[in-house]
């Protein structure tokens, strides 16, 4: 190649050549059009690679290259340009995108009309241009540049036909080109940040759908921390927190019941009573939680039936109560055991008393202090107040820590069988207190329009309901 | 004394550092006798403070029990601060704990401590045992 005289034009070698090695290069581009598939490309510029990098040895051949020879290959530069930027593809690796492989595509094949036809502009002033595009293409490895340096060198190519001036160091003619090329990198990398960016958010936006979705199908209920239901109230989350557990809660029931009349043994049923303890220490734990989000929709009881918030004490049973219920219902209970009831009756209904006492003088407390503050500007006081109600989370936890230790002290007094008793006894009597509710609600709606024996007819199904249950309360 | 303090500073801070050390050590015993003494004195002895509604139900429930206790109002007390940090202390916590009762001169604990014996059943026989109660 460097014997090439300039003027003249030896067809054989350099020219066969890259014939040769363009054909497989042209036919592929030729062929599949937008499905520009560069890793086949890779093997037929392998050769041509070599040659890019001789810059010497192009702008001699470009040199010597008259008008006519032109005519002939009009594409041929253009091949050149593709196959140095399939080159520097190869170098640049796995960096494309679809949309910067798709706008690849196009650019190789556009500029290939109009350089036909500026084919006769085609000067020794192109030779620098080349010059500046190998330049660029070995220092710089980004894909996307690439994809436009086609279009930026037919720009350079026009702009330099432009200019009639042969000599190829024109100062203008450089910095023109220089700012350009600057232009066009910046714009291609600000496209890149944006579609990274874009990118990104979008990954962002599926994830947060999904927890979205599981969080409202599951009904989520944990630490608050985490910010989980935002839009749900925390007392609507208790809510159907508690609905949760009043269907495990009728399983575990039913699973003791099946055990007791199937006369299982004595640790199976332990196992089971234990579990049963912890189903009842998991809602204190959990009403724990909420009441430190929402202390006043626990204890009020918004959560329970009517019935069951008419006989709420500090947001839940009183254990007295349920000691006493048990002491009537059960049968089969020792002396001792019985002596052991009556003395757990004894100290719980001491310390219902105590707390009531204390939140009754909290009452009293946060009363005189709003009663107490003047009219015009009571904000000290109403802070006051506001701390003041912040004990009331301390007593319903002291409440629901009284109601655990009475469950278990219960389940420590009497025998395994004895405690699974209990447990079905208390959770027939809520039944029964969520079913009065439900026959008050229908019977006072229903009073107003229908005679009475409808009336009858229409609580039916609720009695229903209570007949079966009954049978097993009366069993024990 | 205070010429030395500054010069030891100055000449040799790992000992100064200790002497503060061990200084703020000493007065945390003579903190933790104060209350050792305190609780000794009577059979029941609660901490407690005088706006506090808890404080409040413990000692309602140790007039129904019939039990006499000594109550420490630390809100209307000097060092009532220092006790409190004290207290806390013992009870490995860190938040307010007030009400804190000792029973017989040994530490019973907090509210829920004492719901939690008096459940058991294990309250009363430790009335007993210190005196307080008679039956």
């Amino acid at each position: 190649m460097a014997s090439q005289r300039i003027g003249e034009l030896d067809f054989s070698e350099p020219y066969g050549i890259h014939h040769r090695i363009n054909n497989p290069s042209s036919s592929l581009i030729n062929d599949q059009g937008s499905g520009f598939d560069f890793g086949e490309l890779e093997e037929a510029i392998g050769l041509q690679g070599v040659k890019i990098r001789n810059d010497e040895t192009k702008a001699s051949f470009f040199t010597g290259k008259p008008a006519a020879t032109l005519e002939m290959f009009p594409s041929w530069p253009m091949r050149f340009h593709q196959s140095s930027i399939g080159g520097t593809n190869n170098k640049s690796g796995g960096e494309s995108s679809d949309s910067a492989l798709s706008s690849k595509n196009e650019n190789p094949f556009e500029p290939e009309s109009p350089l036909s036809k500026k084919a006769s502009s085609f000067c020794s002033s192109d030779q620098l241009q080349h010059l500046q595009l190998q330049q660029d293409m070995t220092n710089n490895n980004d894909v996307i540049k690439t994809a436009s340096s086609p279009k930026s060198a037919h720009e350079k190519r026009k702009g330099g036909g432009s200019t009639s001036d042969n000599k190829p160091l024109d100062a203008k003619t450089l910095r023109r080109l220089a700012q350009n090329r600057e232009a066009a990198r910046k714009s291609r990398l600000r496209k890149k940040a944006y579609v990274q960016q874009l990118e990104s958010s979008r990954l962002k936006l599926t994830q947060l759908e999904q927890d979205l979705q599981r969080a409202r199908s599951q009904g989520m209920f944990m630490d608050w921390s985490g910010g989980v239901g935002s839009n749900i109230s925390s007392g609507a989350m208790f809510d159907m927190e508690y609905a949760r557990w009043l269907e495990e809660d009728n399983r575990l029931l039913t699973e003791l019941r099946n055990g007791l009349e199937a006369a299982l043994s004595d640790n199976e049923m332990r196992v089971m009573v234990e579990g049963y303890l912890c189903h009842y220490d998991e809602v204190f734990r959990v009403k724990g939680v909420t009441a430190k989000a929402d202390v006043f929709h626990v204890i009020n009881g918004g959560w329970t039936s009517q019935a069951e918030r008419c006989f709420l004490w500090i947001g839940g049973f009183r254990p007295s109560e349920i000691i006493m219920m048990l002491i009537q219902q059960l049968e089969a209970v020792a002396e001792q055991q019985i002596m052991g009831m009556y003395g757990l009756r004894h100290s719980s209904q001491q310390a219902e008393e105590a707390l009531s006492q204390g939140l009754d003088q909290l009452q009293q407390s946060v009363v005189d202090t709003i009663a107490g503050a003047p009219l015009v500007d009571g904000v000290q006081q109403m802070v006051v107040a506001v701390g003041k109600l912040a004990n009331l989370e301390g007593f319903l936890r002291q409440a629901d820590n009284l109601r655990q230790q009475t469950l278990h002290q219960l389940c420590r007094l009497l025998t395994v069988r004895q405690a699974a008793r209990s447990f079905l006894v208390i959770g027939e009597y809520y039944a029964r207190l969520r079913a009065l509710s439900s026959l008050w609600a229908s019977r006072s709606r229903d009073q107003t329009i229908i005679t009475s024996d409808e009336n009858s007819c229409q609580t039916t199904t609720d009695m229903q309901m209570l007949q079966p249950s009954h049978n097993h309360f009366s069993s024990f | 004394m205070n010429q030395e303090k500054l010069m030891h500073y100055q000449v040799d801070p790992w000992n100064y550092y200790m002497m503060r050390v061990r200084r703020r050590r000493m007065e945390e015993e003579d903190e933790m006798e104060r209350v050792m003494r305190i609780v000794s004195e009577s059979a029941v002895v609660i901490f407690s403070s005088s706006s506090c509604c808890m404080c409040h139900a413990m000692k309602s429930l140790f007039c129904g029990m019939g039990v006499n206790t000594m109550v420490h109002e630390l809100d209307q007390d000097s060092k009532g601060k220092q006790m409190e940090k004290t207290l806390m202390r013992l009870l490995a916590t860190n938040s307010t704990t007030l009400p804190v009762v000792f029973i017989g001169g040994k530490l019973v604990g907090s509210m829920d401590t004492l719901l939690a014996f008096h459940v058991n059943g294990s309250l009363v026989p430790l009335l007993k045992q210190a005196g307080a109660l008679w039956l």
